[in-house]
This record gives structure tokens, sequence and C-alpha cells, in this order.
């Protein structure tokens, strides 16, 4: 974060970013407050009623889910004793990861808000689903082949691992969200400033104009060569590449699609890859657990595979689905001059409010995703 | 703006909000409860027996050494059970109830409880007694067990959901499950008016596991 001396406009930029992620924080603090109060309408305090199991598709979802799940152990046992009933377990695997996934979960919502706040395509999202449920499955196996198969750790024991992972997780995700935060948030406000100053538009598409930074020099040009070199990453290429058809709505002041989908982008993406992967499913390392107590470890171990394959699948059409809508969004945004570029970069700072969220929800333990139960 | 902002919104919404209600369950608790009675005929407190589904029951057990392989003792699940019932304080032992339309309170168990491991099943069940605070002489007692987060998903035993021990010879009890309230409740609020109250009717509560007692 860049520490330069920082005139009114940028410190107003500061404080209205504060403010909004506090304002974000604050607002999906009270929905989920609101989803977990429950409460009636002849005022039945909080801690007296029970959570209403959601009817329609989620609900749906969910018994599905549950269905399926209870039936891993029974295919486990049968395989057992019969080969071939370790097909029936991993159609019973691959199903259960794509439900298991359709429901909450922090993961689809990261990876979404990702690709939304990113300018990501499609393609990479699915990309990125597939190799977050990879990673998911290995480390479910490796924690389970290591922990319980190598060391016979105690269930306490492994939930504590999960734990630690749990941590890094989150807090990886809140690294990812609050950086996003930064670039989404001043690509925001320096496209609300230049729209409030018309003249700095068009200086800011010039082509032949020397700064790639029109947004804010027109404040304050001592300070350009500064802004020039640190934002140059940021910025880069623009002035070349689309000088000419920067338009009246101008994308002047935000990283160029391009730029992330080169290596310093795959980088980011592996961020993401690494923070929404990392923390094994529950139902994953309670079902190799329970293979490998019934000495078939390896049918357990597909069995995971198979069942982040199915996740993948329903992620990645999520993913797909937000990219999709942003685009669509998108496609109104074009036809609406300089708002349109604003209410574009406003959903990319949404999105990285969602993940900055979610990552201090998660980790704060107020929101949570799974429960590797004690008792 | 509004125009092409809102379905974003509501994808994000669609996920980016679990819920109390929409965690899922990975324990599956089959219950057999029973209350039990003193002498005089109040309520002392309530006797849970909770078997867990085969898959948690080997989560749990892992690690723990064993004379004979594949098999516990009580002994052997002792801390394990300590564990359990430790960690259960955190969540009122997922027990509420009332008795005369007062809410229940209850003490810890303080000994007494333990764990059996069925070796064909493989699954473990936890016996354990929670005594009430102030016992109490209840025409009317309900108990519900249910986890508001729904991480563990409750249901009663086919055979015995619930018995009474000591409990004088005209108090009656039944079990209702979640479907069986929702139903009857659906009815039963069809019959009311928009600003009428019943107090009998606790809605949030509807998806309990209930067991009622009553003793005219």
């Amino acid at each position: 974060m860049p520490v330069k001396p920082a005139p009114a406009e940028q410190l107003l930029v500061h404080v209205v970013l504060v403010a909004a992620v506090l304002a974000g924080m604050l607002l999906l603090a009270g929905a989920l407050n609101d989803a977990f109060a429950q409460i009636g309408p002849f005022g039945a305090p909080r801690a007296q009623a029970p959570a209403a199991p959601v009817g329609g598709v989620l609900g749906w979802i969910f018994a599905r889910q549950a269905e399926f799940y209870r039936a891993l152990s029974g295919s486990i046992r049968a395989a057992k004793s019969d080969g071939t009933a370790a097909w029936t377990l991993f159609a019973i695997a691959f199903v259960y990861g794509v439900f298991h996934a359709a429901g909450p979960g922090h993961g689809k919502a990261v990876i979404s808000s990702y690709l939304v706040a990113n300018e990501e395509t499609w393609k990479r999202g699915v990309v990125l689903s597939f190799a977050s449920a990879l990673l998911q499955a290995l480390v479910a196996v490796a924690l389970v082949a290591i922990a319980a198969g190598l060391l016979n750790a105690t269930a306490p024991t492994m939930a504590g691992a999960v734990r630690w992972i749990e941590i890094a997780s989150y807090s990886l995700i809140i690294l990812i969200g609050a950086r996003l935060m930064w670039v989404k948030g001043r690509a925001f406000f320096n496209t609300l400033f230049t729209l409030n100053k018309p003249a700095a538009v068009g200086a800011a598409v010039t082509p032949t104009h020397d700064h790639s930074h029109g947004g804010h020099h027109h404040a304050h040009a001592s300070h350009a060569h500064a802004h020039d070199h640190e934002h140059r990453h940021c910025h880069h290429g623009h002035a070349h590449h689309h000088g000419d058809e920067a338009s009246a709505w101008g994308h002047a002041h935000a990283p160029e699609p391009e730029e992330l989908a080169g290596p310093g982008g795959w980088r980011r993406g592996f961020s993401a890859i690494v923070a929404v992967g990392l923390r094994p499913c529950s139902g994953a390392i309670l079902v190799l657990v329970f293979a490998l107590a019934q000495g078939l470890f390896w049918a357990g171990v597909v069995a995971t595979f198979v069942m982040g394959l199915g996740t993948a699948i329903t992620v990645a059409a999520i993913a797909t689905l937000a990219v999709g809508a942003k685009a669509w969004a998108g496609r109104f945004a074009h036809s609406r001059a300089g708002l349109g570029l604003l209410a574009m970069r406003g959903i990319e700072v949404g999105a990285a409010v969602v993940i900055l969220a979610f990552g201090v929800l998660l980790l704060t333990g107020y929101m949570v995703s799974e429960r590797m139960v004690g008792i | 703006m509004h125009r092409f902002v809102a379905p974003l919104l509501v994808i994000v919404a669609g996920f980016a909000l679990p819920g109390a209600a929409s965690a899922h369950p990975h324990v599956w608790v089959t219950m057999q409860s029973e209350l039990v009675y003193a002498p005089d005929g109040s309520v002392t407190g309530v006797h849970h027996a909770w078997t867990f589904d085969d898959m948690f029951s080997v989560f749990a057990t892992q690690g723990i050494e064993a004379k004979k392989k594949g098999e516990f003792t009580r002994e052997e699940l002792a801390p394990l059970a300590e564990v359990n019932v430790t960690s259960l304080k955190e969540y009122d032992f997922f027990t509420y109830g009332k008795a005369n339309g007062k809410p229940l309170e209850f003490n810890e168990p303080s000994s007494g409880y333990y764990l059996d491991f069925d070796p064909k099943e493989t699954v473990l069940t936890l016996h354990f007694t929670l005594p009430l605070k102030t016992p109490v002489k209840a025409k009317d007692l309900t108990v519900e067990v249910y986890d508001r987060e729904f991480f563990v998903d409750f249901s009663f035993a086919e055979k015995n959901p619930v018995k009474l021990v000591g409990a004088p010879a005209q108090c009656k009890a039944a079990v209702l499950n979640p479907q069986q309230m929702d139903a009857a409740l659906a009815q039963r609020l069809g019959q009311l008016g928009p600003d009428q109250r019943d107090p009998t009717l606790t809605i949030g509560a509807e998806y309990a596991n209930r067991i009622v007692v009553k003793c005219p």
C-alpha cells in the first residue's frame, strides 16, 4: 500500500474505502444475524429457536445431499465383500460432490466473487474450480493418510489440524479480499472523480498524453511521476493498446483484463486456488477415515477424488453463471457512458467486499461453513 | 443502474448467505430419551441415549487404543465420553424444554455418563442424564432436542423413543417428529386470524423433535 504524500482527495478515497469495507461487513453480518436469529412471530428468544430446514430448491438439495452422504458408508461396507460395489460407491460419491457444492459453503462464493472482481473469463473460472477441488481432495487424502494412517492420531488431533488449515485458508481469503478491495476501490473512486471532472477524461484518453494516469494528474501534477511509477504495472499498456478505442466511457483506470490473464494474473489465481482448496471437506475426511477402518483406504481415496470432480462441476457452473451475469451487466454498462463504467467498478468492489467479509466472518467463527463436531 | 446490479446481487445472495438453516450435517443422532420422576411425582431430569451414525462413530473412535481391535470398552471410551459431554455444554446439550409453560433449566451431567460401542454396526451410543435445576411437577411438559445450526441431525429412534421412569400413572408421553409437527402446525396456523395468537403454539420450534408429556 503506497504511503505517498496524501492530498485531500487521496485521503478522502481512503476514508471512504474504509467506510465501505465496514459498511459491507456490517451489512453481511446483519444479514447473517437475521438468518441465525430465526425469531418467530411470538418473539421466541433466539436460543429457543431451532433452524427451520429450508424449503424449495435448497431444501431439496440438502435432503439429497444427506441421502447420498448416508449411503456412502453402506457402499464402503458393501465394497469390502464385493469389489463391483466400489463402482456404486464412486457413483454415490460423485453425486454427493455435485450436491454438496450446491449447498452453502464459502468455496464457490469466494471463487465466483474473485472472478467477478477480477474481470476473469469463464474459462479461467472453470480452471480455478477444478484446481481448487483437486487441491481440496489432495489435502483430505494427505491429512488422513498421514494423521490417521501413519500416526494413528485421534479425532480431536485431526480436528485440530483441520482448524489450523482453516485459519491459514481464511487468512488467505482475507488477504485476497483486502488486496482486491484496495485495487478495485481505487479504480472505483478514480472513475468517480473522472466522471466529476469531464475535462480530465478527455486528457486521459488522449493518445498522445504522456501519463497513463489521467485520473490523478489533473489534481496533483507534481505527484504524477510517483504515481506513474507506482502504478505502472496496473496501467501498463493502457495508453498504448487502448488509447484509440478508449471512448467516452473509457476504461482508463482499471487493471486491464490482459494484465490479469498474464503470468501475474495466474499467480493471483493460484492464491485463490490455495485459499479455497486448502480446507478439506469434512465429509471427505469422514469417508476416508471410515474406508481406512474398513481396510479399503484406496476406495476412499478414489471416492474423495470423484467427490471433488462432482464439486468442481457445480462450482464451475456457478462461477460461469456469475461471470455471465457480470458480462450481461457489462453490456448495459457499455450503453451508458461513464455511469456504466462506475457501476461495473462498483460491482467489482462489491465482489471484493464479499470475499473480505467471508474471510473475516469465517476466521472469527461468526460464520461456520463446516464443523468438525467434537461430540 | 439497479437494473443490471439486481441480478448479480440475487446470484451473490443465493450462495453467499450460509445462514444457520443452510448448514448441512455430518453427524446423525438417533435418540432414545427417558424422563425421570421422583416419588413425589416431580420430574427430576432427562436421560438421553444418543446413537451416532457409523461414519461419525468410526471417525470419533479413530486412534483410540483398544485391547481388542475393532472393539472398545466403556473404560477405553471414557476419555472420549468426557470430551463429548464437555463440548456439548457449549450447545446446551441441544436440549430445551418447558414445564407448565416455563423454560426448563438444566444442570450439567455430574457423572455417570458413558459411551458404548457396538462393534457390529460400528456405532457409538452416548448415555447421559441432564438433571433439572429444580424438579418440577408438570401437567404440561415438553422437551425438545435440536441443533439450531443443523450440524447435527437428531431424530427419535423408531423403537422406544421415549420412556417415563417412575412417573405418576396418569402421565402420558408422546413424540412428535418434525414432519408430523409441520402438518399439524400448518393446520392450526391456517385456523388463526392474522392478529390472533395461540399461546400453545411456539413458532420457531416447530421443527424440533419434541417429547410431550401430559399429566392431567
